[in-house]
C-alpha cells in the first residue's frame, strides 16, 4: 500500500509538471536525484560523465512534461531514460579514456568516503583494493548485465520493471540476472 | 523440492533467499533443502559476498551545484529561438562533427546545413525570385507605375553626377 501510494505521488507530481508546476519537478528532483545518479555512476564509473548523463535524464523528463501519462511506474519511466542513455553512452565509449581510478588525485576526483571503522592505513589499503575489485568485477560485466544488477540490487526494482526499462522479458531479466551475478560469484567468492 | 540450482527458472527463488525477500514458509523450505543440497548452500553464501561487496561500493555524493546547472541548462533550453527548436528537429542534439555540439547547441557545419534547407525551401515557394541558372535575368515589366519611373530617372541622374554608375548602364533593376 505505502509503495502504491508512492507511486502515485510520483505521477501525481509528474502530471503537476505537466500542467506548469515547477515546485513539482522540484520535489521529484529532489527525490529521485540521488538514485538516478548513484545508478549511472555505478554504470559508466565516472562521477563527470555520471552527473551530466543525469541532467540529460532530467532535461528529457522535463521536455516530456506536455505528453507524459502514467502508463507505467514513475521510476520505471525515469530509469528507462536513465539506462537509454547510460547504454548509449557506453556503446559510444565515452568514458574509455575517462575512467576514474582510485590513485587518480585530480581535482575531479571526490574524497572518498570510507567506512570509519579503524584509522589504520593497512585496513583502508586493504578496503580500497576490495572496492576496486568490485568496481572492476561489475564494470567487465556485459552492459545489459550490469544495468539489470545495478537496477535489482541498489534500486530494488521488480523483476517486471527492469524488464521495462530494458525492453525485454521478465523471463530475459531473469536470464540477465542469473548470469551477471554467476559471474560475480565466481569472482567475488572469495570475499566472504 | 526441485533443487533450484538446477533449474535456472528457479534459479532467482536462491536470489530472493539470499536476499531474505521470500516469504517465511518459503525461506523455511529452502533452508531445509540447503542442509541436504551442496550446490544450494554454495550458491547461498557467494551469493551474500556478493551482496555485501556490492554494499561496500559507497555512492558518491552529488555535486552541490547539480541542480543550479540542471536548472540553467532548463532556462536555456526555455529561451531558446524558434530558430533553435527548428534545428532540433531536424537535427538531434547527440549529432556532432566534433563530437560535442557548440555553445549555441549545434556545431556550425550543421547550422551551415540548417540554413541550406532553409534557402531550398525559399527556393522552391518562389521560383520566379532566384534562379542560379539564368543568365543575365531580363527585367519584365508588367505594370509601370509613372511616378516609379520618374523616381528611377532621377535616381540614375544623381548616381550619374557622383560617377558611380555600373558598367551596365544603369537598367532599372526588378525590384524598383
Amino acid at each position: 500500500m505505502g509503495a502504491a501510494a508512492a507511486l502515485d505521488y510520483d505521477a501525481e507530481l509528474m502530471l503537476r509538471v505537466k500542467d506548469g508546476d515547477g515546485e513539482s519537478f522540484a520535489l521529484l528532483l529532489k527525490k529521485h536525484r540521488s538514485a538516478v545518479i548513484h545508478f549511472l555512476y555505478r554504470m559508466v564509473q565516472n562521477r563527470a560523465i555520471a552527473e551530466e548523463l543525469a541532467q540529460d535524464v532530467f532535461l528529457r523528463v522535463y521536455r516530456s512534461r506536455n505528453t507524459y501519462e502514467p502508463t507505467a511506474k514513475f521510476t520505471t519511466w525515469l530509469f528507462r531514460i536513465a539506462a537509454h542513455l547510460a547504454l548509449n553512452s557506453l556503446r559510444d565509449g565515452r568514458n574509455e579514456w575517462k575512467q576514474e581510478h582510485l590513485d587518480d588525485t585530480s581535482e575531479d576526483t571526490p574524497n572518498r568516503q570510507l567506512p570509519d571503522r579503524s584509522p589504520s592505513v593497512e585496513y583502508r589499503m586493504v578496503s580500497e583494493v576490495k572496492l576496486e575489485e568490485v568496481r572492476q568485477a561489475v564494470a567487465a560485466l556485459p552492459d545489459k548485465q550490469r544495468a539489470a544488477v545495478l537496477m535489482h540490487k541498489y534500486e530494488e526494482l521488480e523483476y517486471s520493471q527492469i524488464a521495462s526499462v530494458l525492453n525485454c522479458s521478465e523471463s530475459a531479466v531473469k536470464s540477465l540476472l542469473f548470469r551477471a551475478y554467476e559471474t560475480l560469484r565466481a569472482r567475488l567468492a572469495h570475499m566472504a | 523440492m526441485k533443487c533450484p540450482i538446477k533449474t535456472q527458472e528457479n534459479a532467482d527463488v536462491l536470489l530472493a533467499y539470499s536476499a531474505r525477500k521470500l516469504d517465511p514458509e518459503i525461506t523455511a523450505v529452502l533452508a531445509k533443502h540447503m542442509e541436504m543440497c551442496t550446490e544450494c548452500a554454495a550458491f547461498h553464501k557467494g551469493q551474500q559476498a556478493v551482496w555485501a561487496a556490492l554494499d561496500a561500493w559507497e555512492a558518491l555524493p552529488v555535486s552541490e551545484d547539480f541542480d543550479q546547472r540542471l536548472y540553467f541548462r532548463i532556462d536555456r533550453e526555455r529561451h531558446a529561438s524558434w530558430w533553435s527548436k527548428v534545428a532540433q528537429v531536424f537535427l538531434p542534439s547527440r549529432l556532432s562533427f566534433f563530437g560535442r555540439t557548440s555553445q549555441a547547441g549545434m556545431p556550425l557545419p550543421l547550422l551551415a546545413t540548417v540554413c541550406i534547407i532553409v534557402v531550398a525551401g525559399f527556393v522552391l515557394e518562389y521560383p520566379g525570385r532566384v534562379n542560379p541558372l539564368d543568365p543575365a535575368p531580363q527585367a519584365r515589366i508588367d505594370k509601370i507605375e509613372a511616378d516609379q519611373v520618374e523616381r528611377t530617372l532621377e535616381d540614375l541622374e544623381m548616381l550619374r553626377e557622383f560617377n558611380l554608375v555600373s558598367s551596365a548602364e544603369g537598367k532599372p533593376s526588378a525590384s524598383m
